[in-house]
């Protein structure tokens, strides 16, 4: 059965991009506008992983990743950030809040999968 | 409304906004301006917050390459150029619901090459298609280039074919920090 992936961008062009280049390298991908989209999702779901974009409304990706790291079952989780951001104090402010990587816009997909896989096994 | 004509104005600033770049204000003495051939620049106002934005990309595609729509490696780039002036609009308290989009540019430049600027409309549309923001106004295609004038802080626009001074077509590259990984 393939990894289960959510991707969490307020852009529903960089979401199906997400998933047309996770799903050609054999993940499961699921999607999430925002951060509160992400937590409803998360209450009945468990990936392997969350790749989350910073700037989202309602919640953004620094509180989405901050209210997982408060919940036991997703405290080890990885979470990736992947974000047009590039400033050190937003990422050292990920970093801070419990990311496990930071990857800048725009993507390159094989380098996106090469982080993924070392991120989750 | 981004459809009134901008008239002159005093102590006017008017900022060049280059292939590549974008530019977000609310300062009412601020023009955003720019030349148009295969470019698309997507203007965006949101009259609730008062400022407006505009951007300037052209695809990354070979002019050799013989496809029939933009490569993955464009629609990151279009994806990016799109992205960073959304965000940069978002973050100034702008929202998608009450933003509005104009599309200027998308000349197809020369005849016998592929209608480059009219796959970059086509993308620009999409994208704000899938990313719900309304498209008031499209001024795209044909042969002449464009000078198009915004200003932001009033969503004011003006348009006008140039039969010359074209741009140069220039090949983007991806920014430098482009999928830059740091795992922590």
């Amino acid at each position: 059965m393939p990894k289960r992936i959510l991707a969490v961008d307020d852009s529903l062009s960089m979401r199906m991009l997400l998933r047309a280049s996770l799903t050609s390298a054999g993940y499961d991908v699921a999607e999430a506008e925002d951060g509160r989209a992400a937590l409803e999702w998360l209450e009945n779901n468990e990936p392997t992983l969350v790749i989350t974009d910073i700037n989202m409304p309602r919640l953004d990706g620094f509180g989405l990743i901050a209210e997982l790291r408060a919940q036991e079952r997703f405290r080890d989780m990885p979470i990736l950030v992947l974000t047009t951001e590039s400033s050190p104090e937003k990422k050292a402010r990920a970093r801070d809040a419990g990311a496990t990587g930071w990857i800048v816009k725009p993507f390159d997909p094989e380098k996106l999968t090469v982080a993924v896989r070392r991120v989750m096994h | 409304m981004l459809m009134a004509p901008i008239t002159a104005a005093p102590r006017q600033q008017r900022h060049n906004v280059l292939q590549g770049e974008f530019e977000v204000s609310s300062d009412p003495h601020l023009v955003l301006t720019t030349v148009l051939g295969s470019c698309i620049a997507c203007c965006l106002f949101d009259p609730v917050a008062g400022l407006g934005g505009m951007n300037h990309f052209l695809l990354p595609t070979p002019p050799e390459h013989v496809r029939s729509e933009p490569s993955e490696e464009a629609r990151r780039y279009g994806l990016y150029a799109m992205e960073m002036l959304v965000n940069g609009m978002l973050k100034r308290g702008a929202t998608r619901s009450t933003m509005r989009a104009h599309l200027y540019g998308g000349a197809n430049l020369h005849s016998g090459m592929r209608a480059i600027g009219s796959e970059n409309a086509e993308f620009a549309r999409r994208f704000l298609r899938d990313d719900g923001i309304s498209l008031a106004r499209a001024d795209t295609g044909g042969t002449l280039a464009r000078r198009l004038d915004l200003q932001p802080a009033s969503g004011r626009v003006r348009c006008r074919e140039v039969a010359q001074a074209f741009p140069q077509l220039q090949r983007p590259a991806l920014p430098p920090t482009s999928g830059d990984v740091e795992l922590f």
